[in-house]
């Protein structure tokens, strides 16, 4: 995985995590943590994503990746961030 | 980039596996979760095996023999799985333990829908030099959102058949077989990219070359609002009160329409008559057709005519709302009310299924992250979840008497989950995995693989529910008619009707009870008590020992001290709970009435 300074950028405060995404709003994933299963959910570097939906009481987001539908942990959500 | 010849390795295909004591080939299917693998396995086979929509139901897997060539192999549905390489859970160690065996041959499952995820993980499969044939699923669904699959170009880059199928309709599976043939008996020798990095990207190549879609506006997101709260957890509260007036309305129907009058006017009217035209000897007459326990009349209506109904209902509506997948969306509704309670919302799945049977309920916990997670669900399932056994009890003793009071037993028995799952959770404090999982789309059932999962399920409880229950029943007629009931009826008085305030033949369904959870309440039918006894009775069957059978099970899954421990608190809790309820309502109404 390249690190996230390889990634040109114009302004820092473009990168979020995806757990502060609102509902509908897409982004690109721009640093994501080393996990096999995120990989093969296709939770990869330069992938596309769009927040679908947020759940309560600490629930999990659920992402569309590749027209899939994964649900991620909040706390994991916050782990991966996206340029939008 | 690969080439496949008759090469060395000759020696390999002569080694046979060691299964049992018996020598077999085997061919695995492998594949990503929720791809069609079960249902594939079932058309080649023929014979049953479970097909479920929720990730993990496949930890166990299902073999069966299938015909090449003239030669019996057997065919073994391995774990869902993503990834081959440093296995994370139990599915993944088993799968690569399967492979590491070097089957004969491979059906590779590729998912037309996850095609980056499949194709990542059939390189890891191709590693391993075994012939492999592809078969290129879901295409339906792939068509219907505009994509298409280059599959000549699939198969001139990994020099493998890549054969496009329906596996739920069954449409082209003969043809994999056809290229199974083929290639069987084949040395092969596929190049694949082995670092993980270079997989990905070859990965991310291909998929760049061979699928072409059409961008189309409703993706996956036309079904997001059943995963958000609104209207998520409205719509899954109000599919559950569907199912539940279903299995209730629709066992009820099978049982008051057709079973009781058909044993009422068929089979019990011969049994009767044959049996007194056989003997003359009262004690035997009574215990085969005697008015209590009389055990070709009781041991038939029960389990058959009583209890059957609600399986058959129940079950038809589990398997649906599986096929569809629709039950991984409660989970994440409900995950972070369950992290509460250090379980994640996986753990619905096993607790719906214990309304169905203890014991695949308790299996189904391996599915879980965590051993912590396991014990916990296993003893909630245990304490609190009556199974549908108990439930179809449950509605001839309380729900035709009062409705009011049928519900409040459901309604006792999901406070007592939390609770015991509150409890469960400060006895073994440990920290929640993070919940990672794929939705899968959502789906028509297709109506041969339910219609062969519902019988499927119906047979095991005739096997191993309905058997054993004809079996306690005799023990119990016999003891029954040599007055073995009363002196133990005696023994347990003061608990009996000291404590719980119930008459002393209450006793018998406590001791039958710990054999089977519905006997625990049935013989409750032929006593005579008010409303308020019977729900004593009820309260005291739903904390009460379960049966005999998820007991062994758990002893099996955990281990004897849990077993035994699990029996002990169950039964306590049960008379402390009965006696609570008796003595609250005595006092209440003395008080006010």
């Amino acid at each position: 995985m390249k690190p996230i300074d390889t990634y040109p950028r114009t302004q820092s405060f473009d990168i979020e995590n995806i757990h502060s995404l609102s509902r509908g709003e897409e982004g690109t994933i721009s640093d994501v943590p080393e996990m096999s299963l995120l990989a093969s959910l296709g939770l990869r570097l330069g992938k596309r994503v769009k927040l679908l939906s947020k759940s309560f009481a600490g629930g999990p987001v659920v992402l569309s990746v590749d027209d899939r539908s994964i649900a991620v942990d909040r706390e994991l959500a916050e782990k991966i961030t996206i340029r939008k | 980039m690969a080439h496949c010849g008759p090469k060395k390795q000759r020696r390999r295909r002569k080694h046979k596996h060691h299964f049992g004591g018996d020598t077999h080939k085997t061919i695995l299917l492998m594949g990503l979760p929720n791809v069609g693998k079960s249902a594939i396995f079932s058309r080649f086979t023929g014979l049953d095996a479970m097909v479920s929509n929720y990730s993990g139901t496949t930890v166990e897997f299902y073999e069966a023999p299938m015909t090449i060539n003239n030669e019996t192999y057997l065919l073994k549905d391995a774990p869902g799985i993503y990834n081959l390489q440093n296995p994370n859970d139990d599915a993944e160690r088993v799968a690569m333990d399967m492979m590491k065996d070097r089957p004969e041959a491979i059906v590779f499952v590729l998912d037309a829908i996850n095609f980056e995820s499949s194709l990542h993980l059939l390189m890891q499969v191709l590693e391993y030099n075994i012939p492999t044939v592809v078969a290129l699923n879901r295409t339906d669904l792939m068509k219907s959102r505009g994509m298409t699959i280059d599959r000549s170009l699939l198969q001139n880059r990994l020099n493998v058949s890549v054969i496009p199928t329906v596996a739920l309709k069954g449409n082209s599976l003969d043809l994999v077989k056809y290229a199974l043939r083929q290639t069987i008996d084949k040395e092969v020798q596929y190049t694949v990219p082995t670092e993980n990095k270079d997989r990905w990207r070859t990965v991310e190549e291909l998929n760049e070359e061979a699928v072409k879609t059409t961008p189309r506006k409703n993706g996956v997101d036309r079904f997001a609002f059943l995963a958000k709260p609104f209207p998520g957890i409205p719509i899954a509260l109000l599919v559950l009160a569907t199912m539940f007036a279903f299995v209730i309305g629709f066992g009820m129907g099978l049982r008051q329409f057709l079973l009781l009058p058909f044993f009422n006017s068929l089979v019990f009217p011969y049994i009767r008559q044959g049996v007194e035209a056989l003997t003359a000897s009262e004690l035997l007459r009574a215990i085969l057709i005697g008015e209590d326990y009389g055990f070709l009349i009781k041991g038939i209506e029960w389990p058959f005519a009583l209890v059957l109904p609600y399986v058959i209902s129940f079950y038809a509506m589990m398997s649906v709302l599986e096929d569809t997948g629709y039950l991984p969306r409660i989970a994440v509704l409900l995950d972070g009310v369950f992290k509460k309670i250090g379980l994640s919302g996986s753990s619905a799945i096993p607790l719906l299924l214990g309304y169905g049977c203890g014991i695949p309920a308790i299996m189904s916990t391996r599915s879980l992250p965590s051993r912590k997670q396991r014990l916990s669900v296993a003893v909630m399932v245990c304490f609190a979840v009556p199974c549908v056994s108990q439930t179809g009890a449950f509605i001839a003793l309380l729900a035709e008497r009062s409705v009011f009071a049928f519900l409040f037993i459901f309604f006792v028995s999901i406070f007592a989950m939390v609770i015991v799952g509150l409890i469960m959770d400060k006895i073994n404090k440990q920290s929640v995995p993070f919940t990672l999982m794929e939705l899968p789309p959502l789906l028509v059932p297709a109506p041969k693989l339910l219609s062969k999962k519902i019988l499927f399920r119906v047979r095991h409880y005739l096997k191993e529910g309905a058997v054993p229950m004809v079996v306690a029943i005799f023990f119990a007629a016999i003891l029954y008619e040599l007055g073995f009931f009363p002196a133990l009826g005696r023994a347990l008085s003061p608990v009996v009707s000291g404590w719980l305030m119930l008459p002393e033949a209450a006793s018998t369904p406590l001791v039958l009870g710990v054999f089977r959870r519905e006997l625990a309440v049935l013989p409750l039918l032929d006593l005579d008590l008010t409303t308020v006894q019977f729900f004593t009775g009820a309260l005291v069957a739903l904390f009460y020992v379960p049966c005999i059978a998820m007991i062994a099970t758990l002893a099996k899954e955990f281990n004897v001290k849990t077993a035994l421990l699990v029996f002990i608190a169950t039964t306590a809790t049960a008379l402390f709970i009965g006696g609570l309820f008796a003595r609250g309502y005595d006092a209440i109404m003395m008080l006010f009435g």
